[in-house]
């Protein structure tokens, strides 16, 4: 046993200690011997509890007891049955294990035996109630109490609001108590999903639980447990229905496509692909599962509605996602200079589930069309293509009076139609939060408390989000230069978790810049001049030296084809997979780590140019972020990993899975990988042989 | 303020500002502190010796151990063989080994403790137990030997570890005892490393422990539990010994204990910014004395995880080679790939800081304590010796192969013996054990 404290023993002592060494050898022996020979006479009992009494981890001793219990009841059906004797028997029972947790209240022999008696259904509860309540005096945090108490309610059929009402005695006591905001947290999930009808009352209890934990945090704002529970609060309020954030193509679009495809902004063809494949995608405000031909119709004249296979882009474990696509393959017949029309129906069937359990009860429609290109305009197969370059001098600032501007413009406008929308609930998010807003910024005004400007921080952001759903606001600006002034102060303040702070400050200044069209536009260039071929699309987002290190605010970026991330501190690309259409990516000089972090690229089919120069990928010894994706011990990749081609291309496959497995996929035209530590001769034979596609390897010409 | 403060909160802050834990946490910081900054204070040659492994006081605290134990050691009596594992395993461990007539003592004392009908209990009489059962497994193998291996009656044990099965796919702990990780681990792992695991024993074992994955990523003894560092080292060597690893989310797991080293690191490296190393420890140790819980085990089974990714590529890669794959149908040879494939990856810990802290913090004149302010115990010298072989090999290649000097700190003469990071055995012995065992079948 660790942890006991020990000194030298006195002579005395030492005989003391003697002597009852061989009391308890004696008492050991006595009750094998009782134990073997099944013998469950009274003074028999008495021994068994005298050795538990020393040893409550006696576990031997614990289930001598049980069989005699049990054979004392089976005694007794034979006869006459006596409840009044049997219960004194549980009562003894009940009793020794008092005594042993009295001893150590850690003993799971202990526990457990208590647990036994009380499921033979003779004893009170209420003394049970008793015994936790002196139980949780001593040690208010421990668990095996805490797990008994649940086990008891449950026992007792006590109701969560009186169980609430405990939990609530416990933090007027000591308020840092985590295990009962712990509990009043499960206690309340349970309550909320009984009531799942009545809103009005979920409302009102938030609103009480916000007030409650206030008071603890105004008391003592730099304790962390309250402001745990405050957090845990601000995710109940948000909690929306999930509904149809954006989609590509967006509604509407049908006057655009013309002129999008004219100038190669609408990508015409999935790549390397003869069949006209368009990628469908939506954009969920949620993460949800259920996304398939059943919930979403489509309807096009040439078109089958049944043939559509959904498929999620970046799915968590149990299949949720915020982003779903497909791709509408259209058939020969299609004239190529017809319209195809097609309209899209989200949500007619509440099948479509957030992973917090609500359903999406707002249906939406998207309509638009799309103009199938003539074949001649593919370049032929081993046609020479110029290398692309990323140099300054190829962009030019972009004058917002040109026709991609106004188009993205008309682009932005277009909204979701959505046929019906309940407004209450989120109405009253709002309340509630600019509430808190309120209350956070009076207790910051006395007090420099950490959690506090991340608490902040969170609601002003919460905010933001409702705001950006389009719920009323009653003039509320939104304050993005606060809430990075917020997360500017927190990484001075607590530099242990900058990249936390770094994480939450690129979301927002990515909301920022996404905020408005004209925000957009100032990061918008024109690539190339305009006498140069149109071999790459032409308008590109720059986003490059701004520090970000991680990707955001995608739902409004589906349009994009040529996306420059330069320069900023990025460690995860998490989200861009969402970006269907990209074609040309820019990550060059930023602070990814390994190639399995690149995951995300694997499903973007029409990426042509990668640059991922100047990374620190191969620089960490350490380096966690190499398990972070499907590798093949985790069996979540199609089982078709066909090594036997590469493992005489002399590149040892134990080193470079990672690389097999994010490029296998990709149909590059163009990489840029200098700078990195892992780069070497072998690597790049290797990855000219793996991508047939690539003509252009750190300027290398594959010839 | 307008917010009106109920009597009782204003007056609980008033009268206490830091809890019993938060004192106890500030305490140990700065003991820690002290010998950090004590020993960067010294001349490197004095450095030097400071680190060295007292392997004779450890050696002769370890061999006291067998004859005469203190009173406080009576709570151990369902858990003697524990104590045989513990003592065992650290003098192994330390390159040494007992006598001939302890030898065969303990292999007696052990044999009494087995039940007729298969297992071991915590002394002879009691009725067998998954843990005393999994901790005299490994101080037989410890002890090797034809004498020591063939005392194990395979027959019966397997019969006991299909008693000792639940209807969840779980373990007992005992006959009419509780269900949890520490029964999956320890009854997995004595199968394992006695080759007698079958179908009928992993079935749904995985989706036992799989069910105790919490959304944090840790591993928590019971579902619905809170996870612990004890049962997440369990439950994941288990999930390897089972060839079912995959099943857990271990981006998930690898982040959560990823954090908690994180954090042991910055408290090692920066002498500064000593926080929460109570913390730590409490989420490591505190609850289970039985299992392997501590600091070392997480690092263990870190390793684990970044050497089985390589390993089980190579053994694809090698199936894709060629097309007979029938050795990795065998479920009881994944122990024994699993430790012989070549790591190339560093470990996902400091490996020299830890090892720093066990020399500098944890260790005392013959054995090895908890943290500063705790008294040396058995227990924690088995698995801070365990937790210093783990970082003083985890930079190694080749499993044959010793460690280059600048990965052992101190002398070079601190170096301990390999050990088996899913079994916690000394690897020699096991290779020993995996060989007896194989070539004499159920």
């Amino acid at each position: 046993m660790h942890g006991i404290y020990r000194k030298t023993p006195s002579q005395d002592e030492q005989e003391a200690s003697a002597l009852k060494a061989i009391e308890l050898r004696d008492l050991q022996s006595q009750f094998l011997h009782l134990h073997h020979n099944k013998i469950y006479t009274k003074e028999a009992l008495e021994t068994s509890a005298k050795l538990l009494e020393v040893n409550p981890e006696h576990y031997t001793g614990w289930n001598y007891r049980k069989l005699a219990v049990q054979h004392f009841l089976n005694h007794q059906s034979e006869t006459e049955a006596d409840s009044e004797s049997i219960q004194s028997v549980l009562n003894e029972e009940l009793k020794v294990v008092e005594n042993a947790l009295k001893k150590n209240f850690k003993s799971y022999g202990a526990w457990y035996h208590r647990k036994w008696v009380l499921s033979k259904g003779h004893s009170s509860t209420d003394n049970e109630l008793r015994l936790l309540v002196k139980f949780q005096k001593l040690d208010s945090r421990n668990f095996n109490a805490w797990n008994y108490r649940r086990f008891i309610t449950m026992l007792k059929k006590i109701s969560d609001e009186e169980e609430l009402q405990y939990t609530t005695d416990m933090i007027y006591d000591n308020f840092s108590n985590y295990s009962a905001w712990h509990n009043r947290s499960v206690l309340l999930s349970h309550l909320f999903e009984k009531r799942g009808e009545r809103q009005s009352h979920k409302e009102s209890v938030l609103e009480e639980e916000f007030e409650f934990v206030r008071n603890a945090l105004f008391t003592d704002p730099d304790d962390q447990s309250g402001w745990f529970y405050h957090l845990w609060l601000l995710d109940q309020t948000v909690k929306l229905e999930p509904f149809l954030l954006s989609s590509w193509p967006p509604h509407g679009s049908s006057r655009s496509v013309d002129y999008l495809d004219g100038r190669n902004l609408f990508p015409s063809m999935h790549s390397l692909s003869k069949d006209r494949m368009f990628p469908l995608v939506l954009y969920f405000s949620e993460p949800v599962e259920g996304v398939n031909s059943s919930t979403v119709t489509i309807e096009c004249e040439y078109y089958a509605n049944e043939d559509v296979i959904w498929r999620p882009l970046s799915a968590n474990k149990f299949g949720f996602s915020q982003v779903w696509f497909t791709y509408l393959n259209l058939p020969d017949e299609v004239h190529s200079l017809k319209d195809c029309h097609v309209k899209v129906f989200v949500a007619q069937f509440p099948d479509i589930v957030s992973s917090s359990g609500f359903s999406c009860s707002q249906t939406s429609h998207i309509v638009f069309s799309l103009c199938v290109p003539s074949h001649d305009r593919e370049h032929a197969e081993g046609q020479t293509v110029p290398r692309f370059s990323w140099k300054d001098k190829e962009f030019y600032s972009h004058a917002t009076q040109s026709h991609d501007a106004s188009l993205l413009r008309s682009l932005h406008q277009l909204k979701i139609a959505e046929e019906s929308k309940s407004k209450a609930a989120s109405d009253w998010s709002m309340k509630i939060i600019s509430n808190e807003i309120a209350h956070c910024r009076e207790l910051l005004s006395s007090t420099n408390c950490k959690i506090g400007k991340l608490t902040l921080a969170r609601l002003l952001m919460a905010q933001n989000k409702l705001i950006s759903y389009g719920i009323p606001n009653d003039g509320i600006e939104v304050h993005y230069e606060e809430i990075l002034g917020l997360y500017h102060d927190l990484m001075k303040l607590d530099p242990v978790h900058i990249c936390c702070y770094e994480d939450e400050s690129s979301l927002v200044l990515l909301k920022q810049v996404t905020s408005s069209m004209e925000s957009i536009l100032r990061y918008c260039y024109q690539y190339g001049d305009s006498t140069s071929p149109r071999m790459y699309p032409c308008l590109c987002l720059r986003l490059n030296g701004l520090s970000l290190s991680q990707i955001g605010s995608v739902e409004r970026l589906l349009w994009i084809q040529m996306l420059d991330l330069s320069h900023n501190k990025i460690r995860s690309i998490e989200g861009l997979e969402a970006l269907q259409l990209l074609s040309c990516l820019n990550l060059s000089n930023n602070k990814i780590c390994s190639f399995t972090a690149l995951e995300p690229l694997r499903s973007l089919k029409s990426l042509k140019v990668l640059n991922i120069s100047y990374n620190e990928i191969g620089a960490h010894a350490v380096n966690t972020r190499r398990y972070l994706c499907s590798s093949p011990m985790t069996h979540t990749v199609e089982n078709d990993w066909n090594f036997k081609e590469f493992t005489n291309s002399g590149v040892k496959l134990t080193n470079h899975w990672d690389v097999f497995f994010i490029f296998r996929d990709l149909n590059l035209i163009q990489l840029d990988i200098m700078g990195n530590a892992v780069v070497n001769d072998q690597l790049k034979s290797f990855l000219f042989k793996l991508m047939p596609s690539l003509k252009w390897l750190d300027g290398e010409n594959r010839n | 303020m307008e917010n009106q403060i109920p009597m009782a909160m204003a007056t609980a802050t008033e009268i206490e500002r830091g809890t019993k834990t938060q004192e106890d946490q500030w305490r140990v910081e700065s003991q820690v502190f002290q010998i950090y900054n004590l020993f960067r204070g010294i001349p490197p040659n004095s450095q030097f010796a400071i680190l060295e492994l007292q392997r004779d006081k450890h050696i002769e605290y370890l061999t006291k151990g067998f004859k005469q134990l203190g009173r406080s050691f009576t709570v151990l009596d369902a858990n003697r063989p524990w104590l045989c594992y513990w003592m065992l395993h650290s003098i192994a461990l330390l390159r040494d080994c007992v006598d001939d007539k302890l030898e065969n003592d303990c292999i007696d004392f052990l044999n009494r403790c087995q039940d007729p009908k298969g297992g071991y209990g915590g002394g002879p009489g009691q009725m067998p137990h998954l843990a005393t059962t999994y901790a005299a497994v490994n101080s037989l193998i410890t002890l090797g030997g034809h004498r020591s291996l063939s005392s194990i009656n395979r027959r019966t044990f397997y019969d006991f570890l299909l008693r000792m099965k639940d209807r969840s796919g779980g373990f007992r702990m005992h006959d009419g005892g509780e269900v949890d990780v520490r029964a999956c681990y320890t009854a997995i792992s004595a199968a394992s490393v006695l080759n007698i695991l079958d179908d009928e024993l992993t079935q749904n074992v995985g989706d036992y422990i799989v069910s105790c994955q919490t959304y944090e990523g840790g591993i928590a003894g019971e579902p619905g539990s809170e996870a612990h560092g004890g049962y997440t080292f369990c439950g994941l060597a288990a999930m390897i010994l089972i060839n079912e690893v995959h099943r857990l989310d271990l981006p998930a797991l690898i982040g959560g204990v990823a954090a908690l080293i994180q954090r042991l690191q910055l408290i090692v490296n920066d002498q500064m910014g000593l926080s929460n190393i109570l913390e730590c420890e409490c989420s490591t140790d505190s609850d289970y004395d039985s299992i392997n819980s501590d600091i070392s085990a997480d690092e263990q089974s870190l390793e684990g995880t970044s050497s089985h990714v390589n390993e089980m590529f190579q053994i694809r890669e090698e199936a894709a080679g060629q097309p007979n794959t029938s050795h990795l149908a065998d479920v009881n040879n994944v122990g024994y790939n699993f430790i012989k494939g070549h790591v190339h990856m560093k470990p996902l810990f400091n490996n020299m800081a830890l090892q720093q802290y066990i020399l500098l913090c944890s260790q005392e004149e013959g054995g090895f304590r908890d943290k500063p302010g705790k008294s040396r115990d058995h227990y924690h010298t088995c698995y801070c010796l365990s937790g210093l072989s783990v970082s003083q090999y985890s930079c190694t290649k080749d499993v044959g192969s010793p460690p280059l000097p600048q990965d052992v700190l101190g002398p070079y003469s601190n170096l301990l013996e390999r050990v088996h990071p899913l079994y916690n055995v000394v690897l020699d012995r096991y290779y020993e054990a995996n060989e007896f065992f194989k070539a004499n079948s159920l």
